[in-house]
């Protein structure tokens, strides 16, 4: 036997883009369960759904938790699926600015699991509630903006108080 | 989209009346499980779900527990079959789905066939020619056409056992079951029906004693056997006692979920096996501490096998006899098998096993040739990089999978162009 999934995949991702039929591949199927799943149990302070009409393309919001400087805000986040969902894992990017170590300039956001450590048991459920604690519990070992990190571990306070300035300018 | 997404949702829903058990749910396509396999750390996965998330790389992990493994394991055909009666209707509805993915891809699962499945479950990879042409004749027509395939579908569901006649209304493809009151007043009745008044001890007995499982383990052939069945088995290799195929690293755990099924399905009979068991165990205390050492050996000689620079690994290519993934050693590779698949064992199953059958469909016989086939020399090098610079702990998933790629296209071209040694089988 050869490899029939996992690398070839891949290099089929590219050519195959979704198309609105009424078959649907088994990563589409996929994600509309977890559309119903997440209709039926939404996690606390987040929501996502499908931008338009594009079942591999959500938009998703993160309410700032209480007690963080990103308290208050409305975080806009965009989640692409690839075509291989669920056996690479979605891109999640920030649409709303935010300071925050673990979210580079372009707001893409750096997290072990959304690289290597990708399992296909995991759901956007599990991948907006990881967000959601990195916003509480930043990760400034794994920063991508070591700028923020040091600052984060250096001078709590200060970073703390640029976080909450941006929560307010960016995100209200 | 509208439109198409509230379809949709309905084939989903569709499903759903069926109620189908949390622990038949696969934890990577969130639906029915469809010819399951179960992994040594006992969690269940359909067949396409496990081999899809598979690396080509390196050692594979679990989806759920990420629990590392190197042998592709068989489909279970005793959860096969028991699904199949539990679920009818959503079961039948898993095989449409994933023979049309199979067709977009040109991979094929292995096919069995509902009367002879027990014969089958018996001889196993035994390359008894009885077993082996019972397969052939299903595979046939899956690889042979599209059309026929699923009239082959058709006249197994019909003639399928205790009256599962619900296929004769779905137009292959659409949503079954929404629109034909008829078929669903047919449904009714049987819906109705708890799962253990559709099947019975007989369905989910140990291999090994006979009776009902209980707390069952599943090796990597796909063989069902009590946990304490198999302790007793395990001296120094743990070895299938109906096919002799040897499972690799060690004891596999409890598969749980299939557990507490058993437990919630047939509390009286898993009550008195419960009380048996446990009675036996106190007897035989001292032998399950020497299967631990055991364990850890094994684990060793796993880890030799990626840091030692002269092994030879053939990226992307599984055994499949013993389903070590990707082969490590000699590979062997058939030169007569057609299918996109191809087939291949390493030497180990080469030297010593029958050569039959094969694990995603091929017609492949005993008058097959092999050829010896050599690793990619500049494969290996990117390898082994990556495997440095994983054990570093940091490598990006983009040129992970850049390399994923690029090895690929080695593969493909690079296997012709080897300086193959011709063997014969």
């Amino acid at each position: 036997m050869i490899s029939g999934g996992g690398g070839r995949s891949s290099s089929t991702s590219s050519t195959s883009s979704w198309a609105p039929t009424t078959w649907v591949s088994a990563s589409g199927k996929r994600i509309q369960r977890e559309m119903m799943e997440l209709n039926n149990d939404p996690p606390r302070d987040c929501s996502a759904g499908p931008k338009g009409d594009n079942l591999y393309h959500w938009i998703a919001t993160i309410i700032g938790t209480p007690g963080t400087p990103y308290q208050g805000g409305i975080f806009f986040l965009d989640i692409i699926f690839p075509t291989d969902y669920p056996f690479k894992p979605p891109q999640v990017i920030f649409k709303t600015r935010i300071y925050h170590c673990n979210v580079d300039p372009d707001g893409h956001v750096s997290m072990g699991i959304l690289k290597d450590g990708w399992s296909p048991a995991l759901t956007i459920t599990k991948v907006l509630l990881a967000v959601r604690s990195i916003l509480t519990n930043p990760d400034p070992y794994n920063a991508v903006v070591p700028g923020i990190a040091h600052l984060y571990l250096g001078d709590r306070a200060k970073h703390d108080d640029i976080a909450a300035e941006c929560t307010v300018r960016f995100a209200k | 989209m509208e439109n198409n997404s509230l379809q949709d949702l309905n084939f989903l829903d569709n499903n759903d009346h069926e109620e189908i058990s949390e622990c038949f749910v696969c934890c990577v396509c969130l639906d029915l499980l469809y010819k399951p396999i179960v992994l040594a750390c006992g969690h269940m996965c359909c067949f396409w779900c496990v081999h899809k998330s598979m690396s080509c790389l390196r050692e594979s992990q679990c989806p759920f527990c990420r629990n590392q493994y190197y042998h592709f394991p068989t489909i279970c055909q005793m959860l096969h079959f028991m699904l199949l009666k539990i679920y009818p209707v959503a079961y039948k509805g898993r095989e449409i789905q994933t023979l049309e993915e199979e067709k977009k891809t040109g991979f094929y699962s292995p096919q069995f066939d509902a009367d002879t499945g027990r014969s089958q479950t018996k001889f196993g990879h035994s390359g008894s020619p009885s077993s082996s042409s019972s397969i052939n004749l299903v595979s046939n027509a899956c690889n042979g056409g599209t059309s026929e395939c699923i009239e082959q579908l058709q006249s197994t569901a019909q003639e399928g056992d205790e009256g599962t006649i619900y296929f004769e209304h779905s137009s292959y493809g659409a949503p079954i079951g929404i629109g034909t009151p008829s078929a669903d007043g047919k449904l009714m009745p049987e819906n109705e029906l708890l799962p253990q008044q559709k099947i019975s001890v007989e369905d989910v007995k140990c291999t090994m004693c006979k009776q009902l499982l209980f707390h069952p383990v599943v090796l990597n052939c796909g063989h069902v056997y009590c946990e304490s069945c198999v302790i007793n088995l395990a001296d120094e290799d743990l070895r299938c006692q109906v096919c002799q195929l040897p499972h690799p690293k060690g004891l596999p755990k409890v598969c749980l979920g299939f557990d507490q099924f058993l437990e919630e399905t047939f509390p009286e009979d898993y009550e008195r096996r419960k009380v048996a068991v446990q009675l036996s165990k106190t007897k035989a205390q001292p032998l399950t501490s020497s299967i631990c050492s055991s364990n850890n050996g094994n684990k060793g000689e796993n880890i030799v096998w990626w840091s030692d620079p002269d092994s030879k690994v053939h990226i992307g290519v599984g055994c499949d006899f013993c389903g070590m993934f990707p082969i490590i050693g000699d590979r062997y590779k058939c030169s007569d098998c057609k299918e996109k698949m191809g087939f291949d064992l390493c030497s180990d199953c080469y030297n010593t096993r029958s050569k039959l059958p094969g694990r995603f469909n091929q017609q492949h016989t005993s008058e097959h040739k092999f050829k010896l086939v050599q690793p990619n020399i500049i494969r290996n090098i990117m390898l082994r990089l990556v495997t440095g610079q994983s054990t570093g702990n940091s490598i990006d998933s983009e040129t992970f999978e850049n390399l994923q790629f690029t090895s690929e296209a080695l593969l493909d071209e690079g296997e012709d162009n080897q300086n193959d040694s011709e063997a014969t089988s």
